[in-house]
């Protein structure tokens, strides 16, 4: 079964009468790694929240794989669409960080030893082992994210979304990050993660997706994306800090990594060294 | 004169042996930006506290050494007369609303009618502020309907209203969207140029650099470097601490090896150097 | 995230409008004389007579019907079940079946009870549907009521819709890691357990961090407080305040003394 996520002409209005999304069509391969940019309330929450069926359209469809959202409580959609909430403390609501990450999987009918074994990895994975037994609410909010990013990540649903889980985190803890989700894409699953770091973005994904006021404006990899200053201007988007200064230097195309920045300055050198 | 005095503080969450903040002196002038760094854990969000007094009032815990603020001595003076003089973003925007207000706009008032300012006074003051922190159109919104963005604005807004002497602020950027960010940290700089005090712990490194007067960076408890951003923000030992650095110190450390960044130039923490570096290499 | 934390309609009505310290006093009075006020169909005739055309006048009058028949419902049917059938000392028998039989006392019993609750949770509700809390609030505290009393006095009116949001919140996040919480009657009650830890404790996490954001806005100055909105009373209201309490007094005065 191929998870293809398929979203067409999504509108959604929250119950207050908050427009939140308008005719949004969005196609999203299994085994892709997608972030999502945009102004505050530009509807990128909302965007995810319907992918596992929490929100559901008000008109239009979303398809996971073969199944329609409306179609499916949110609990099965549960099975294919892990998501961490943007908001930890809106996640969390168990004893300990361990019977926290036991919680889902536990939900999945998978056999226990299989249980242990994921609850363990994810701990791991996210360096809180010696945790396990601490309550969430005893930890920092920092630390309560990566809960919530284990709790998730101990699902093993081909699907996972991350809503903004560089919030707050350090240097470390974002590379630490960036490798889950590199692992997770190795291990052929879609990634999908709302940020507002766009250095962080822009190193880490390979198709970028910019909303604005409930639409999707741009769609595609970094290089066309950032070279687009003026739309993501229009939704309080900035390029990314070498991007922008390699635009300042008029060096080669768009660059947005550090390995991309110096290759355009070396061949920049060697054409002067030439002239 | 020194708004801020903190000599030799340490300071213990109940019931924990490390010590949060360990042995910290140092002042701020009145009118100075300085801005806090660290890894996690590393206790920018207790020094917070304990500028206004939360620690250790509200969060207990054993306190040693001084920290006086506007001349007050935290330890000795309640928490509500530290309120009147110091005012504290926290970290998580979720639970600063008060519960007490069923509007954007009145959530903002709440701490003004606290205060004592006249009604007449209130209106102007909040208009000023929600236009500032971008929020003027979800003025009559419940404070609970709103994006996780919005509501680090309100909760931002919340306090900048107050107009407080000195401005402790928790990360306030840390889900505002990249020029929402940056436009605090510029009506944060124009605040303290109009004599407004201001801490702020961030991760935000360009903005840091291109804003703050002055950097402290902490690790484990304890202040590893306090100095002007240019100087902190190149230092190794960031790296060292998980702090990091900006793409632009990175890119030129690494062009200096390669012979692409002038070699006696210091490393650049904002845009600006970066370009005028590369620039001056180009010819 | 949560939407609303109060089960305010905002509506342009007179009722709206009136001062709320005069719902207040309207809703206490029809409560206390519903209780202690003679007659049996005293509490019916205030549900039908006072209460139904209040919501009426505040253009509220749906959402009071149906939320108070929501709350009542249930308790209704209960209260009938076990008054009628097992009612103390009730003789006239109207009807037998098997070992039960349901008495005549039982069912009056049941009657007056359920309708002096449906007095009861229809006064709360007219109060709470038509008062902001905020205004209720700013009223109390410029009458000199202490600011932390009125705060508790109105956290404690948000307590239902506060903790239904808190229990949306944690429905939302159980059922996006798998748990059933739609579907058979026993998915649901299942789904019902693991909530009441998460909720009492959430609660209790909630009111520490109230305590410090209300902390951080000087809410324990000591300093006069001023309101950025003007509550309007008048005179007229008084008059009515103070005969509502009056007549309060006497009815019960009746039930006590009775002539
Ligand atoms: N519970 C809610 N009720 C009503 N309106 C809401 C609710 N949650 C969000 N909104 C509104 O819907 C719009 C989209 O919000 P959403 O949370 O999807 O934004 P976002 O892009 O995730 O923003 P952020 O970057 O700040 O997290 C905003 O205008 C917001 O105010
Ligand atoms: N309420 C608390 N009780 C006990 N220990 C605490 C408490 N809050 C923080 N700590 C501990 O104190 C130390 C400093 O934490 P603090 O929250 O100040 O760090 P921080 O620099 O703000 O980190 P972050 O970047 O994660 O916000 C950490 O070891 C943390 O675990
Ligand atoms: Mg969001
Ligand atoms: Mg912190």
């Amino acid at each position: 079964m191929s998870m293809r996520i398929a979203i067409e002409n999504l509108h959604f209005t929250y119950p207050s009468g908050v427009v939140a999304l308008r005719n949004v069509t969005l196609a999203i391969e299994a085994g892709e790694q997608l972030a999502i940019i945009g102004q505050n309330g530009s509807g990128k929450t909302t965007l995810i929240k319907q992918l596992n069926g929490l929100l559901r359209p008000s008109q239009g469809t979303v398809r996971i794989g073969d199944w329609l959202t409306t179609e499916h409580s949110v609990a099965k959609m549960a099975a294919r669409v892990g998501y961490v909430f943007q908001n930890p403390d809106d996640q969390l609501f168990k004893g300990t960080v361990r019977d926290e990450v036991r919680f889902g999987p536990g939900n999945l009918g998978f056999p226990a030893e299989k249980i242990e074994l994921l609850v363990q990895q994810a701990l791991t994975l996210l360096e809180l082992t010696d945790k396990a037994d601490v309550n969430p609410y005893d930890l920092t909010a920092t630390w309560r994210k990566r809960v919530a990013m284990a709790a998730v990540l101990a699902m093993d649903t081909p699907i996972v979304i991350f809503d903004e889980p560089t919030t707050g985190q350090d240097y470390q803890s974002v590379q630490r990050l960036a490798q889950i989700f590199q692992t997770l894409h190795e291990q052929g699953k879609t990634v999908i993660a709302i940020s507002h770091d766009i250095d962080f973005v822009a190193e880490n994904f390979s198709r970028i997706v910019v909303m604005g006021q409930g639409q999707v404006l741009l769609d595609g990899p970094a290089q066309t994306v950032f070279a687009q200053a003026e739309v993501l201007n229009s939704t309080d988007v900035e390029p990314p800090q070498l991007t922008r200064l390699g635009q300042r230097l008029a060096i080669g195309p768009v660059v947005y990594t550090v390995e991309n920045f110096l290759a355009a300055l070396r061949k920049e050198n060697d054409m002067q060294g030439e002239r | 004169m020194a708004i801020i005095a903190i000599q030799n503080l340490t300071y213990h969450y109940p019931q924990t042996t490390q010590p949060a903040l360990q042995d910290l002196s140092f002042q701020v002038e009145e009118g100075e930006f300085v801005a806090v760094i660290g890894a996690n854990g590393a206790g920018k969000s207790t020094l917070c506290y304990a500028l206004t007094g939360f620690a250790p009032h509200f969060f207990r815990g054993e306190m040693s050494g001084q920290v006086l603020v506007a001349g007050l001595d935290t330890r000795h003076t309640p928490l509500e007369e530290l309120m009147l003089v110091a005012g504290l973003v926290f970290q998580n925007p979720g639970n600063q609303i008060s519960g007490a207000k069923f509007t954007v706009y009145e959530e903002i008032a709440f701490g003004l009618e606290n205060l004592g300012v006249p009604p007449a006074e209130m209106r102007p003051r909040i208009d000023r502020i929600m236009a500032l922190t971008g929020i003027t159109d979800f003025a009559n919104r419940s404070p609970y309907a709103l994006s996780g963005g919005q509501q680090q604005r309100v909760a931002l807004a919340s306090i900048l209203v107050m107009e407080p002497k000195l401005l402790v602020l928790d990360e306030p950027t840390s889900q505002l969207d990249p020029i929402g960010s940056r436009e605090v940290f510029e009506t944060i700089r124009a605040m303290s140029k109009q004599g407004m005090t201001v801490i702020m712990a961030e991760h935000k490194l360009e903005w840091v650099a291109t804003f703050a007067d002055r950097v402290i960076a902490l690790a484990n408890g304890e202040i590893i470097l306090n100095g002007p951003p240019a100087e902190v923000l190149t230092s190794p030992l960031l790296i060292e601490h998980h702090i990091g650095q900006t793409r632009y110190t990175t890119v030129a450390k690494q062009a200096q090896a390669e012979q692409l960044w002038p070699p006696e130039r210091a490393l650049p923490v904002v845009i600006d150097e970066a370009e005028a570096g590369f620039r001056a290499y180009k010819k | 995230m949560p939407d609303n934390l109060s089960l305010y309609i905002e509506r342009d009505s007179p009722l709206q409008r009136l001062n709320p310290l005069t719902k207040l006093a309207i809703s206490f009075s029809l409560i206390l004389i519903g209780f202690l006020g003679p007659g049996y169909w005293l509490a019916t005739l205030l549900f039908i007579c006072v209460l139904v055309p209040l919501s009426i006048w505040g253009k509220i009058g749906p959402e009071f019907l149906q939320r108070t028949v929501r709350l009542i419902l249930p308790l209704a049917l209960f209260l009938f079940v076990m008054q009628s059938l097992f009612y103390p000392g009730g003789r006239t028998v109207l009807w037998r079946f098997w070992i039960f039989s349901v008495k005549l006392e039982g069912v009056q019993f049941a009657y007056l009870t359920a309708t002096r609750l449906m007095n009861m949770v229809g006064a709360f509700l007219l109060l709470l549907l038509s008062t902001h809390p905020s205004t209720l609030m700013t009223d109390l505290t410029r009458r000199g009521v202490s600011p932390s009393l009125t705060y508790i006095l109105v956290s404690t009116l948000q307590i239902i819709p506060q903790m239904r949001n808190k229990a949306n919140t944690i429905i939302d996040a159980q059922r996006s890691r798998g748990l059933e919480t739609q579907g058979s009657v026993r998915a649901r009650i299942g789904a019902l357990l693991p909530l009441v830890g998460p909720l009492v404790f959430g609660s209790l996490v909630d009111v520490e961090e109230r305590a410090i954001a209300l902390e951080a806005r000087a809410f324990k100055a000591k300093r006069v407080k001023t309101s950025l909105i003007h509550v309007p009373d008048s005179v007229r209201q008084r008059q009515v305040r103070i005969g509502l309490v009056v007549l309060t007094l006497v009815m019960i005065g009746i039930r006590l003394w009775p002539l």
